[in-house]
């Protein structure tokens, strides 16, 4: 994912003083054009052209086999306003900011407990650490067919655990209000690169600061409050930026989890309570093949994502300063 | 430890194992449905291992790998997807290291600027630019091939900020002593920028490896001939076409996951380390 903090780190390379170097003649410039040759062509044809080939087509009814023709912003006022054409759009976006808001901080508070504990221990705390990360590095297809398994109704995991505790059988993914809490879940239980950020900025907390609160009688309670929460301050901030930049695109998973009946065939879940935007957009672009108005769609996601950034730059201004 | 120092941290012990439990009990879970007979599945109360439903016996079989493997078509997915990232994962690096070295060391006009112009691409979400890129890759010919898998993720912009931020770290004067003994630039970047950037070469190329085995979203756009299917792709279609036979569905995902287990064990330090800085690609 394109991480907004390491845009803000200078690209300017510090020269070494005013010496000459050493008999890199002319010739060099052209081996340096010569080295970024490759990356510069995949940039130009599968980054900047596809970046602004999206934004002419958001303004075209398109589809890939026949030419675009020019529409204005048609596609974005129907989208916003023609529920007629688009009657799941503003239902898509619902769900995914009720996902967004449950998911990123059941994640974040995950991550941070898992984080907690494993800092606290020495002997094993590798082996807990590689157990908790397990789940990240698993195939969003793989994460799809498990837990549609572990949250089969009848026979799955889930249920057999709560029926331990006197919870009755629910049917996780076809009830419409439990579809985002069990895709929250999911998020949830795949947060160990948070931990291991978290992780990283429990280690940077020095133990002076710790010690100093001890000596002045915190308890661990208060420890965390006053000195561990605070600290770890701007890393909850980036990986709340991360995580709603990441919770506004999910896909891969919601359409494993929701296709059925053989082939590519997906639905948004029951009643569309599982039609995660960019889902939605799929649907757009290959069921319904309007391509133009999928391109629509993503520039709005685009302009969110871009407003999200903005805000993590203005907030961190403001606590520099 | 002491006993006190013991018993204080028990609850914590405690409180890891459950968590870990959480974590890894949907892999157990998966494994041992993969290796029950068809008729032992549906319990009142469910095995977490590969039991008999009326004896209670150790009851394995292979049975539901030998299906997906050859019937489900998970045998040539996974052929595919090995052919796919042993191709692009080491080309891949190639190409984002050469641009990173020139990035970091050689001084060419326009080169900041451009520098700052590729990190600004990658701001732009991925699925804004997924249609214009089939598009691209329809009139390149390579839609619906293997070909149509790799050159359209043949570099990235984000590896290429990490291997330079690594290539600035390394002391200059080691590069400016061999040139003075006549080294050329790509002799100096093959015998001694490359050699020592052992490890974050390590973390580019596994997270790679594992973004790209894992990746369904591309294939899944690009490609409509189940003969070139990658293996999450392939484990898609099993999950939708056989969403019945949970035994089937939790082979493949078994064959998804274990290779990419394997690396997580064996690189785990370099992964870790990796994360905390990158954040990795997901």
């Amino acid at each position: 994912m394109a991480s907004p903090v390491v845009a803000d780190r200078p690209a300017v390379t510090p020269r070494p003083g005013r010496r000459r170097r050493p008999g890199f003649g002319r010739s060099d410039r052209l081996v340096g054009y010569l080295l970024i040759t490759p990356a510069l062509i995949y940039f130009v044809v599968f980054l900047l052209y596809p970046a602004m080939a999206a934004l002419y087509y958001s303004f075209t009814d398109w589809n890939l086999r026949s030419p675009a023709s020019w529409v204005g912003l048609q596609n974005y006022s129907d989208l916003l306003f023609e529920d007629v054409k688009f009657p799941h759009f503003w239902k898509s976006v619902q769900v995914t900011v009720q996902y967004t808001l449950i998911a990123v901080p059941l994640t974040l508070i995950t991550a941070l407990g898992q984080a907690l504990l494993v800092n606290a221990i020495r002997r094993g705390s590798n082996l807990f650490r590689l157990l908790l990360f397990l789940p990240v590095v698993t195939a969003e297809a793989a994460v799809g067919a498990i837990w549609r398994w572990l949250y089969d109704p009848q026979y799955g995991l889930i249920n057999a655990i709560l029926g331990l505790f006197g919870i009755p059988k629910q049917n996780w993914l076809n009830t419409p209000e439990l579809v985002i809490p069990a895709l929250a879940f999911i998020a949830a239980w795949q947060c160990g690169i948070s931990m291991i950020i978290y992780l990283a900025g429990l280690k940077g907390i020095p133990d002076s600061i710790r010690e100093a609160a001890t000596i002045d009688g915190a308890g661990p309670v208060q420890r965390f409050w006053k000195v561990v929460v605070p600290m770890l301050r701007p890393t909850t901030f980036y990986l709340v930026v991360t995580g709603v930049i990441a919770a506004l695109q999910v896909f891969g998973l919601v359409y494993v989890i929701f296709s059925a009946g053989g082939g590519r065939s997906v639905t948004g879940g029951p009643e569309q309570s599982g039609l995660m935007y960019v889902l939605h957009l799929y649907l757009f672009a290959f069921r319904y093949d309007a391509m133009g108005a999928a391109c629509a769609m993503s520039f709005l996601l685009f302009l969110l994502i871009m407003i999200v950034t903005a805000l993590q730059f203005k907030f961190l201004k403001q606590e520099a300063a | 430890m002491n006993t006190a120092q013991r018993v204080r941290k028990a609850p914590i012990y405690i409180a890891l194992v459950l968590l870990t439990l959480i974590s890894v009990v949907p892999f157990v879970w998966m494994l041992a449905t993969s290796f029950k007979h068809s008729s032992d599945i549906y319990t009142k109360v469910p095995n977490l291992l590969p039991l008999d439903k009326q004896t209670g016996e150790w009851a394995a079989t292979f049975e539901n790998y030998a299906y997906v493997l050859d019937i489900g078509g998970l045998g040539q997915a996974f052929l595919n997807s090995i052919y796919v990232c042993v191709i692009l994962v080491p080309a891949k690096l190639l190409i984002d290291a050469l641009a990173a070295y020139a990035f970091a060391r050689i001084p060419f006009p326009g080169r900041d600027k451009l520098f700052v112009l590729l990190l600004t691409g990658m701001m732009v979400p991925t699925i804004t630019l997924l249609i214009p890129r089939i598009h691209v890759t329809q009139s390149l010919g390579m839609f619906d091939s293997s070909w149509g898998l790799i050159v359209p993720n043949i570099a990235s912009v984000l590896d290429i900020f990490l291997l330079r931020q690594f290539f600035l770290s390394l002391p200059v004067d080691l590069e400016e002593a061999a040139r003075i003994d006549g080294a050329s630039r790509m002799q100096i970047f093959w015998r001694i920028v490359l050699p020592l950037s052992k490890p974050v070469l390590a973390v580019v190329t596994i997270t790679s490896f594992i973004f790209h085995w894992n990746d369904l979203v591309w294939p899944l756009v690009v490609l409509n001939d189940p003969e070139l299917y990658t293996l999450p792709l392939a484990l898609q279609q099993l999950a939708s076409t056989e969403s019945g036979r949970a035994y089937y569905i939790m082979a493949g995902a078994a064959l998804a996951v274990i290779p990419v287990i394997i690396v997580l064990l064996v690189f785990q330090r370099r992964i870790m380390q990796g994360i905390a800085f990158t954040g990795l690609k997901t």
